[in-house]
């Protein structure tokens, strides 16, 4: 087990929430992107379908696709597969929407690559009140 | 933020319960993003109508799915109109609305749809059913914010008016709609319209489909939150071309900005369009990328073609005059279904240039109001075709068809033959 570890940013959207990290530097299509209904990812050949946002660290490098990226994490989030709490580098107008829409803890402007430190299941803390990520295991 | 006495009027919930509601997300999302202030939005372009995202709830009770679903609150508020200084369109419908008789919702969606449409109507929003608002009446000018759910809208306004909008999507537009104000961030700052990339173009784009294919050669080599500066020598398109250009764009790299030096307001000459900064290195755009995409994007060998979707963005009318000149006296192959989708307003002149009658005859359909990404797919479709890059990208999503993509003219040869005769 590594030890416990800090990254710095800015907490836009307050509250402290954890779970299992779901990471990808390739962000995920929102329409038709992701399963409302189970909240999997279904984006064709993404390093990450078939695996669920529900109750996830969701952290993404942007957005892409159709301006309706919010609606469908806003749909899975409407029933209850939605993300525990948001993690985006560095905001562009999509991912701000959709966190503004979810509300809850975001933590964005981070200092460090996040990208090379957590992987895919690393349980991660968000702390959208300090504006820090810590890496529980 | 820096709120005005009006803002803080509404946020106290005095006046109206839709407007506090759609104020506070905008507040919210203001704060992510670190605005200090809001700004007047006077135009919207809104996706209304009974579309699929919406199925979550389960309650038929417009105001609660609205309340729900558009201002992001469980509270039930009752919408009685959208900000009377902003002028309201209600985007792409879920469905071919104005011709029932291909429609693919059951009736009961049907019916739940237009109480829907009726409610905006109620509440002043025009009913467009188009994707290319900026085609059919949606002008905000320079320096006019606009919210548009259409990413393709977006980055048109953006580039060739010099208006200002984001393309932050479906709830931050209605919510926009409803209190009149969006965060004053973005787009919407002369200082984040500049661009960040220079983009040597180096094959030849002269047709509207080496508009579009470039486009996604483009997108795909843009690094994230980029505003490309493109530089040519090259023949100067057209809006036509730009409109296909600009859906290939937006869909492959989410792009909202793009200056055309010597052609788009904001870019006079390539140092006005990167505000005064030296960029030293050029991201090069070669044929060799074009062919990459066309090659990306379609399938292989000269497979049976079951559908054919043209017309995304939707089309112009002179696009379709060029299909009605192809297919006068021509007969389409029975076993591949031809849908050519536009705006309402633009099939009301094909109507009266007779090329829908011309279209029909040779077994085309000219729908109206959406596209198959927003309503989905006539069953038993194994193979499919496109002229747009971001219509074939959007349909790895919605079909497990095998996917074509060409150009208008080689999609057309194909409706003949019933078998794909693009590249």
């Amino acid at each position: 087990m590594r030890t416990k570890r800090i990254i710095h940013g800015r907490g836009a959207l307050g509250g402290i929430a954890e779970g299992p990290a779901l990471i990808s530097r390739r962000t995920i299509t929102g329409w038709n992107g992701v399963d409302v209904y189970t909240g999997n990812v279904i984006e064709l050949g993404h390093p990450l379908e078939g695996m669920s946002i529900k109750d996830s660290v969701l952290i993404l490098d942007g957005s892409k696709g159709s301006n309706g990226w919010s609606v469908f994490f806003h749909a899975a989030q409407e029933a209850g597969c939605g993300p525990a709490a948001l993690v985006f580098p560095r905001l562009d107008s999509r991912t701000a929407v959709t966190a503004a829409v979810l509300d809850v803890p975001l933590v964005t402007d981070l200092t460090e690559d996040v990208f090379d430190i957590i992987r895919v299941g690393d349980w991660v803390r968000v702390d959208g009140n300090r504006g820090i990520i810590e890496i529980l295991g | 933020m820096k709120l005005s006495d009006e803002e803080k009027r509404i946020l106290d919930g005095r006046e109206d319960l839709a407007r506090q509601k759609a104020l506070e997300l905008i507040v919210r999302y203001g704060n992510v993003v670190e605005a200090e202030e809001l700004c007047q939005v006077s135009w919207a372009d809104l996706f209304c109508g009974a579309h699929a995202y919406l199925d979550v709830i389960t309650s038929n009770d417009f105001d609660e799915l609205f309340s729900r679903m558009s201002l992001c609150t469980s509270e039930t508020a009752v919408l009685e109109s959208m900000d009377s200084n902003c002028l309201c369109y209600s985007g792409v419908e879920p469905d071919c609305t104005e011709v029932p008789e291909h429609m693919l919702m059951t009736p009961a969606k049907q019916r739940q749809n237009l109480d829907i449409l009726r409610r905006f109507v109620a509440a002043g929003v025009v009913l467009s059913g188009t994707c290319i608002p900026y085609l059919t009446g949606f002008v905000p000018l320079m320096g006019e914010h606009f919210v548009s759910c259409e990413s393709s809208a977006v980055l048109f306004m953006n580039s060739m008016w010099g208006a200002c909008g984001n393309g932050d999507g479906i709830e931050a537009s209605f919510c926009a709609a409803v209190c009149g104000r969006t965060p004053l961030w973005g787009k919407h700052l002369p200082a984040n319209r500049v661009g960040t990339d220079v983009v040597a173009i180096q094959s030849e784009p002269t047709s509207i489909h080496d508009w579009d294919v470039l486009g996604h050669a483009i997108g795909s080599k843009l690094p994230p939150r980029s505003i490309p500066v493109l530089t040519g020598p090259f023949r100067r398109p057209n809006a036509i071309q730009l409109k296909s250009f600009f859906g290939a764009l937006a869909c492959t790299a989410g792009t909202e900005m793009c200056h055309i030096v010597g052609l788009t307001p904001e870019a006079p000459t390539l140092e006005r369009a990167t505000g005064g900064r030296k960029i030293n290195e050029q991201i090069a755009v070669t044929p060799s990328d074009v062919r990459q995409s066309i090659h990306t994007l379609s399938g292989q060998g000269r497979e049976k073609i079951d559908y054919i979707s043209l017309g995304c963005p939707h089309y112009h009318i002179d696009e379709i005059r060029r299909i009605a000149a192809f297919l006068d006296g021509k007969r389409i192959h029975p076993d591949t279904l031809v849908d050519i989708w536009t705006a309402g307003s633009i099939k009301y002149m094909a109507d009266r240039c007779g090329y829908t009658e011309t279209i029909e005859q040779a077994g085309a359909r000219v729908l109206t109001g959406s596209c198959p990404s927003s309503r989905g797919y006539p069953k038993g479709i194994r193979t499919a075709a496109y002229d747009s890059a971001k219509q074939r990208m959007s349909a790895a999503q919605e079909t497990d068809a095998t996917l074509f993509y060409g150009s208008q003219q080689e999609c057309l040869e194909s409706a003949i033959s019933g078998f794909w005769e693009g590249q």
